[in-house]
């Protein structure tokens, strides 16, 4: 079973945007959707369908939606051309490769029925197991393999698909240092345009990636997300019975307080519209889709 | 400052008999431009800031420094250079680490000893636009400097320390005392010989019945006596009838007195404008940096020495409220003779019947804002100024206008005010298509925040809004840091929907608590705890999204659900630190500017090289805010108590002033790096 898990929009009426310095960059995360399924509780209050899954929830085609989207609801106040939308896409660790084909249909798909849109300006894709270490030039130490880079590279093919399909005007990558970018480049026909990479003090960027990376032509970006952005156990807190939680899952595989099964996290996306000439952030959430149940094993 | 017209300029006595008619010709054209330009819409984010510089002359071997008053040449020198660049024969060269960005503007300010320099096209919210703003204040002032003399240097103090005093402190030099000010400290010719300076200046003398009186609290330090008489003063003169305010008390013990515009108007400021998207925007903008004023104030604090002494407070701005106090005895509420008031049995003074004047007005034209505007569903009734004084004839031909209460309480409440310079060429005929009657009460009312109607003719201009009480800072490296911090908050505020509202009254007080020694790390400020709204569910969420977001014109789709009813308003605000309300506050209640701004940061696009240059923006106001670093008033006193010249006893003398002038003309280049002067308030270690 799938579990659609949505945060609406954190612009508005959201202390969880703020992170304090010491907290874990996934928080904005897991506040944003503690709050919104909080939020969606609240209003649906009193209401009980009888079913297993509460009423805010929904049974959708595709899954589970945590809480209930109504889709017609309008995405961005004004044209299409006045925004700026960037769509980061989190691979996460231990799913096979060979589901970030439907992940990523799956997670673009949502995102461009959440705006109601019809395409993105910059995707962002966050491979698994890459860490970007300012401090060496050299080395990326992380635990990537040759198996690793060739997942990547097939992966790349599917996105520049749905960049020749118009979907996607550019794509980028997350945490690339200069030799990963060296070889990753000759396998690429779209190159990327983008190179996220998270920076404690951001103005000690390796000189030779900066160097690259002009050379190439490509932008590198900063962002603050975490690695691990949304670990399984964090997911069953969040989805499980205790208080301020979703209340769907049960507290552990086997208990009797919710659904059963495990709970294995498939990919997170972030989307932002960002008002062009004005600087406004309008519209900023995330989606992320987990499997409980008999599939995880598949 | 506004257009420079020139024309006959009234003398008071006839500026008076036309007030009416100007501020009846100026609603007239502000409704005109109003009902043309309330419905622009889209204007891009375009802002644009403005440097203020103190023009002084170096005398190297008599260790002297000096204002220079050569404001008009090096204006011209500077227009013909402009000239040339426009031409294209410029000498391309000295721009060529400024590509594709125009020459700066420079234009006359009140002071003969001052400039403002702007940037050559506004500035866009473009993140490399951002990374140009310091290294354009460089350039501008690089290009200043070149059209001055070899021993002139612009600096960015917010006031010369020895302004007023009786040595030769201006170059060239002119005895005090002339018919426009009647000072007996500083000469007319310390203003700008534009007729429309001159005439400001005696108006509101003339207006006011006396001079103008800024009573500054001196600093004790050990060896300053007590009781502190200004020793500066002179009761003994006998050249204009206005020489009699000092021996009627004008002069206050244990206060350092200044009696002149120039004082107040000379000082430097650091004025940031934003274009909003429409009317709503703007309104709304207006709104929540309205708080903020006051603590930018303190934040940017540099303003610790008048007339050579040392003096208890740390901030220009109610001097400047002073300088331009037009009030008569009346509308201060102060007895309107000593001779009358022997006739009289009135007690409290403010229960006297008004004779000659229409109000009791509580604040100077230039203090802290007294209006909240935005059609916000936010804006409680309480947070409103209830001694607010609005001229209610102007406030219904608005309205019947087709203009909001909102909006018309406004600009009924500046319109309180009288015209000072009034042009009689001006009166023949009322041109709707302009905007110069409206122009002259807007703009000489200087409060903390401005709302600013588009030019009537020009189409390509918006809705704007000004944010006025930084203190202008000594290096372009802290004063693009500050420009840039506000546009951010201008964006966090618009992307996260804040709120910052508080009672106004509230920020009138902070805009007094700013003025304390040290109250950046002294003092407690209110501000409002929570500046989000409440979560609102989604299915709601959307429809009230689209409404703020489409300038109002869109209509809601659903219905929100009764809000939740509100608290007393005394439990929306707290005292507050400026670190807390900077940085956060421990507790997690409020969250911190800086990091609002980090989070909207987050989550945008920002390149590598952007983002650096904005971290070591937000570092230095940071540490501004939690005490690391220091003010430039903090490192001004310290100068002055560490110089081995000073004796303790709040003098700043001549020798003292010129040090920390070539110092702070030091500053400007090195920074304070490698342990060079100024590195306690830019770096925080050597």
């Amino acid at each position: 079973m799938k579990l659609i898990l949505s945060s609406s929009n954190i612009m508005q009426g959201r202390q969880s945007v703020i992170r304090h310095p010491l907290q874990k960059s996934n928080v904005e995360l897991i506040n944003s959707l503690r709050s919104n399924f909080l939020a969606s509780q609240q209003i649906q209050a009193g209401q009980i369908n009888g079913d297993k899954v509460p009423s805010w929830t929904q049974q959708g085609e595709d899954g589970l939606y945590i809480p209930a989207i109504d889709f017609s609801q309008p995405g961005l106040a004004e044209e299409r051309d006045q925004y700026d939308i960037t769509v980061k896409l989190f691979y996460l660790p231990g799913i096979p490769a060979s589901r970030r084909c439907a992940h990523t249909r799956e997670a673009i798909d949502l995102v461009l029925k959440e705006l109601h849109v019809k395409s993105i300006d910059l995707l962002i894709v966050s491979f698994p197991g890459i860490l970007f270490d300012a401090d060496d030039d050299s080395e990326e130490e992380d635990n990537a393999t040759e198996d690793d880079f060739d997942s990547m590279v097939q992966t790349w093919r599917v996105l520049e698909m749905l960049h020749e399909q118009g979907m996607i005007a550019q794509l980028g990558v997350a945490e690339f240092g200069c030799d990963r970018l060296a070889r990753f480049l000759p396998h690429t026909q779209v190159k990327p345009s983008v190179d996220q990479i998270n920076l404690k003090d951001c103005c000690v960027v390796p000189k030779s990636l900066i160097l690259y990376a002009k050379q190439e032509k490509i932008q590198l970006l900063t962002h603050n997300d975490c690695h691990d952005i949304l670990p399984v156990g964090t997911t069953r807190e969040l989805l499980g019975p205790a208080e301020k939680s979703a209340g769907i899952l049960a507290s552990s595989p086997d208990a009797n307080d919710g659904i059963q099964g495990d709970v294995e996290p498939q990919w997170v996306v972030k989307y932002t519209a960002v008002v062009k000439d004005r600087g406004v952030v309008e519209n900023k959430g995330y989606f992320a889709l987990a499997d409980i149940g008999t599939c995880v094993k598949q | 400052m506004g257009l420079l017209a020139l024309g006959t300029a009234l003398e008071w006595p006839d500026a008076k008999q036309k007030a009416g008619q100007v501020r009846e010709w100026g609603i007239e054209q502000l409704l005109a431009n109003w009902r043309k330009a309330r419905g622009k819409e889209r204007d891009a984010l375009l802002w644009g800031d403005e440097v203020e510089y103190l023009v002084v002359a170096l005398d190297d071997a008599a260790k002297k420094s000096r204002l220079s008053l050569a404001q008009a040449e090096i204006l011209k020198s500077l227009a013909r250079e402009e000239a040339l660049w426009k031409s294209g024969s410029g000498d391309n060269k000295k721009h060529s680490d400024h590509d594709g960005e125009e020459p700066p503007h420079f234009h006359p300010e009140f002071g003969r000893f001052m400039l403002e320099a702007t940037p050559g096209q506004p500035w866009g919210i473009g993140f490399k636009d951002l990374l140009k703003v310091e290294s354009n204040m460089k350039w501008r002032r690089e290009v200043a400097k070149a059209h001055m003399a070899p021993n002139e240097v612009p600096i960015t103090l917010t006031t010369f320390p020895r302004l007023g005093t009786k040595d030769d402190y201006i170059q060239p030099y002119y005895p005090p005392s002339g018919p426009a000010l009647r000072s007996q400290f500083v000469p007319d010719e310390i203003a700008n010989p534009h007729i429309r300076f001159p005439t400001l200046a005696a108006n509101i003398r003339s207006r006011r019945g006396r001079k103008v009186e800024l009573n500054v609290p001196v600093f004790h330090d050990t060896n300053t006596p007590r009781p502190f008489k200004d020793p500066t003063v002179n009761y003994d003169l006998h050249n204009w009838p206005e020489d009699d305010d000092v021996r009627n008390g004008a002069a206050k013990d244990d206060h350092v007195y200044m009696d002149a515009m120039a004082f107040g108007m000379g000082s430097c400021c650091l004025q940031i404008t934003f274009q909003a998207k429409n009317m709503t925007e703007g309104r709304r903008l207006y709104d929540q940096l309205s708080p903020l004023g006051p603590i930018l104030l303190a934040l940017t604090a540099a303003t610790p020495i008048y007339k050579g002494f040392l003096v208890d407070t740390d901030v220009r701005w109610n001097q400047i409220g002073n300088a331009v106090d037009d009030r008569t005895r009346e509308e201060l509420g102060e007895a309107v003779s000593t001779c009358e008031s022997r006739f009289s049995d009135s007690r409290t003074n403010i229960s006297q019947p008004l004779k000659n004047d229409r109000w009791r007005i509580p604040k100077s034209r230039y203090a802290s804002n007294s209006t909240y505007i935005s059609q916000d569903p936010r804006l409680r009734k309480e947070y409103f100024d209830p001694d607010l004084v609005v001229d209610e004839s102007i406030k219904k031909r608005l309205m019947d206008g087709g203009m909001d209460d909102l909006l018309a309480t406004h600009f009924a409440h500046l319109f309180i005010r009288d015209p000072l310079v009034i042009f009689s060429e001006d009166l023949e005929e009322l041109d709707l298509n302009k905007s110069d009657h409206f122009e002259n009460l807007q703009s000489t009312n200087w409060q903390h925040m401005r709302f600013k109607p588009p030019p009537p003719d020009k189409d390509d201009i918006g809705w704007r809004v000004e944010f006025r009480s930084m203190e202008i800072q000594i290096t372009d490296f802290e004063n693009a840091a500050f420009s840039i911090f506000i546009v951010l908050i201008t964006r966090a505020i618009l992307s996260f929907d804040l709120n910052f509202y508080i009672p106004i009254q509230r920020t009138t007080e902070n805009m007094e608590t700013a003025h304390a020694r040290d109250a950046v790390n002294d003092r407690r400020f209110w501000f409002r705890k929570d500046p989000f709204a409440s979560i609102v569910p989604r299915s709601a969420q959307q429809s009230t999204n689209g409404s703020t977001l489409s300038s109002g014109t869109s209509s809601a789709v659903n219905t929100p659900p009764p809000s939740p009813p509100l608290g007393p308003v005394e439990t929306e605000f707290d005292l507050m630190t400026i670190d807390d309300i900077v940085n956060g506050c421990a507790d997690g209640s409020f969250p911190g500017l800086i990091p609002l701004v980090e989070s909207y940061l987050n989550s945008v696009n920002v390149d590598v090289e952007t983002r650096c240059f904005l971290a070591s923006y937000l570092d230095l106001i940071r540490k501004r805010a939690n005490g690391t670093l220091w003010t430039g008033a903090r490192w001004m006193r310290e100068f002055v108590a560490k110089h081995p010249s000073y004796k303790q006893d709040s003098v700043v003398s001549e020798e003292i002033t010129y040090d920390l002038v070539k110092a702070v003309e030091e500053m400007t280049i090195k920074e304070g790096k490698n342990g060079s002067v100024g590195w306690e308030l830019l770096r925080g270690r050597k």
